[in-house]
């Protein structure tokens, strides 16, 4: 039985590893953006600010099927952009590998805004300041001094968004389908695998595989801050 | 040289300041909240005045009319917070090179030597003293080749025994570069251990910038000072020191002629010559018509009342005994033992009462 357990098949393996692409791409994309956003949100005021922080956390809240029914319109074949994409890169967005991660990014990338933005907002704006004084630019201030220090916030954000990306479903299956071994990452392989008779311990495999990968990510991201916090505790 | 000619609107009053700061420290004292800090930010670029014009070193720095604002980190400008404002996340040696210049005034072995920071270069600021985190953010200010410093309220987070470990060494500086320093406070006998320039900030307008002793010639300038006694600050030199005694005996100028103030330092060793500044409060020295005999008090010195300044149920006599003096006693001394202009009197002050500044 425990035998049977771990032994994945060629499918349930390309899942897995799927899964952990599509998250990987999905961090390396959104992070950088949200850390632009978030920094951007926590250090400026201005009008119309309220709009663009619910677009931005709009699919936080939105059922994760409409996300991927707009995506779908959005960047679809028969949209505009869709259409303009194939026509110069002959890249097909919609029910493929880049429209699992461009679904992804659209659910995590609210959660990781809010990591950084929190993190960047309990930077004290006076060392920023001390730093201009000295002579750095705005970016290298925000380079040498807003970034290390908003590290943890960031750190925990990209662990959050690539779990997020690990479980995202309804977006995915909306508007990347449900392709063996090129969208169908952890979550679909399992709802799969629920549809067919007989399939109960390749079910619970993946499971087991998806809550590991769940913990080692949590774990990670909070012995990270941990440790990032008594470096730069005090002042 | 700082030019200065400016309106700033606050939520609660508008700043309107026209001065001219030169080189040497300038002490700006104020009450909080009367503006001192918003001058600061706008010389230094972090507050952008309505109207006016802000000129350092002959550079327009801000110029409303001309649309004229230099970003903050090209105005050239060491300014030091009142809490440090160290960033965490490097040690001090990281700390002190983050604004290095190619082309400094002061190397880093100078600055490291002169601020004593040798022994904390590879410590973190958290696990340094307040007093070694104001030095370490002074010295990264002068280490980014400053055209004037500012400091705002560079004293109030340490606490007061450990400012005297910090005010020589801003003394020291003030020696070795040869730029405007203003130095923001709410605390006047601090502000006197550096400098006795002056410049009084009331409620967003400047009501005095003169020399210490020419400002308590000043109604607009007394009232400000409120019921703070009135410190003096007089520039003395060693004369020569008595270890067994305890004493140490300074005189104005190291003449023979001169006027002697003894006072009980002898732990810390001063070198005879050697200039330094001592402090006495005002109420901590009493007239007398004669010299006393029977008595504990170390320092007797025979003088003149010049003036007579009348402060509410008490006066300031300022006696010449070589130097100024200012004294307050009771309005009821001052008429029942007849003092007046010309009067001559004996101060006296027991030496524990002097405070010294190197």
């Amino acid at each position: 039985m425990l035998n049977e357990l771990f032994s994945f098949n060629n499918a349930e393996v390309e899942a897995i590893w799927l899964s952990l692409k599509v998250a990987f791409y999905c961090s390396l994309i959104a992070l950088p953006l949200a850390i632009l956003a978030g920094y951007f949100l926590a250090r400026n005021e201005f009008r119309g600010k309220a709009i663009i922080e619910s677009l931005i956390h709009l699919p936080l809240v939105m059922p994760p099927v409409t996300t991927g029914y707009l995506l779908l319109l959005a960047f679809g074949s028969n949209s505009w952009f869709g259409s303009w994409v194939f026509e110069t890169f002959g890249i097909r967005l919609a029910f493929s590998f880049q429209a699992a991660v461009i679904a992804s990014i659209f659910v995590s990338f609210p959660l990781i805004v809010r990591s950084v933005r929190t993190a960047m907002e309990m930077i004290d704006t006076g060392l920023e300041d001390a730093s201009r004084l000295l002579g750095a630019s705005r970016i290298k201030t925000f380079f040498k001094i807003s970034v290390p220090l908003a590290l943890p916030g960031i750190i925990s954000g990209g662990i959050l968004g690539f779990a997020r990306s690990l479980g995202e479903f309804g977006a995915t299956i909306t508007f990347a389908g449900n392709i063996e071994g090129e969208t169908q990452t952890l979550p679909l392989a399992i709802y799969a695998k629920m549809q067919v008779p007989g399939q109960e311990l390749g079910t619970l495999r993946l499971v087991l595989i998806s809550v590991v990968i769940s913990f080692v990510a949590m774990t990670l991201s909070e012995w990270y801050i941990k440790k990032m916090k008594s470096k730069t505790a005090g002042l | 040289m700082i030019d200065v000619n400016i309106i700033l609107q606050r939520n609660n009053f508008d700043i309107h300041i026209k001065e001219q700061f030169h080189a040497g420290i300038t002490g700006i004292f104020g009450a909080s909240g009367s503006g001192k800090t918003s001058l600061l930010q706008s010389i230094a670029g972090l507050a952008n005045p309505q109207k006016g014009s802000i000129s350092i070193q002959d550079r327009e720095v801000f110029n409303a009319e001309k649309k004229i604002n230099i970003p903050v980190q090209k105005r050239k400008i060491g300014y030091v917070f009142q809490e440090g404002r160290l960033f965490p996340h490097m040690s001090i040696e990281k700390n002190l090179l983050y604004g290095v210049k190619e082309k400094s005034s002061l190397t880093f072995n100078e600055v490291v030597s002169l601020l004593n920071l040798n022994d904390i270069l590879k410590s973190r600021p958290s696990t340094i003293s307040g007093g070694e985190r104001q030095r370490t953010a002074l010295g990264r200010a002068l280490l980014s080749s400053p055209d004037i410093l500012l400091l705002d309220e560079p004293f109030s987070a340490v606490d007061v025994q450990l400012r005297a470990q910090i005010l020589p060494f801003l003394l020291k500086i003030h020696r070795k570069v040869n730029i405007p320093i203003l130095v923001v406070s709410h605390d006047l006998p601090d502000l006197l251990k550096l400098t006795d320039k002056l410049c009084l900030i009331d409620q967003g307008r400047v009501v005095g910038h003169d020399d210490y002793h020419k400002l308590l010639r000043s109604a607009k300038a007394m009232r400000l000072f409120g019921k703070n006694s009135i410190m003096n600050s007089i520039g003395m030199k060693v004369k020569n020191m008595d270890p067994e005694k305890g004493l140490t005996i300074l005189s104005t100028n190291g003449d023979e002629n001169n006027v002697k103030v003894r006072c009980e330092k002898s732990q810390l060793t001063y070198q005879v010559g050697e200039a330094l500044k001592i402090f006495i409060s005002s109420d901590d020295i009493a007239l007398s018509k004669e010299k006393l005999t029977e008595v504990t008090i170390q320092n007797q010195l025979k003088g003149k009342i010049t003036e007579i300044i009348p402060r509410g149920a008490t006066s300031l006599c300022l006696v010449d005994v070589g130097f100024q003096l200012v004294v307050e006693i009771t309005a009821e001394s001052s008429h029942r033992m007849h003092m007046e202009k010309g009067s001559e009197v004996w101060c006296l002050f027991k030496s524990v009462a002097i405070d010294v500044a190197g």
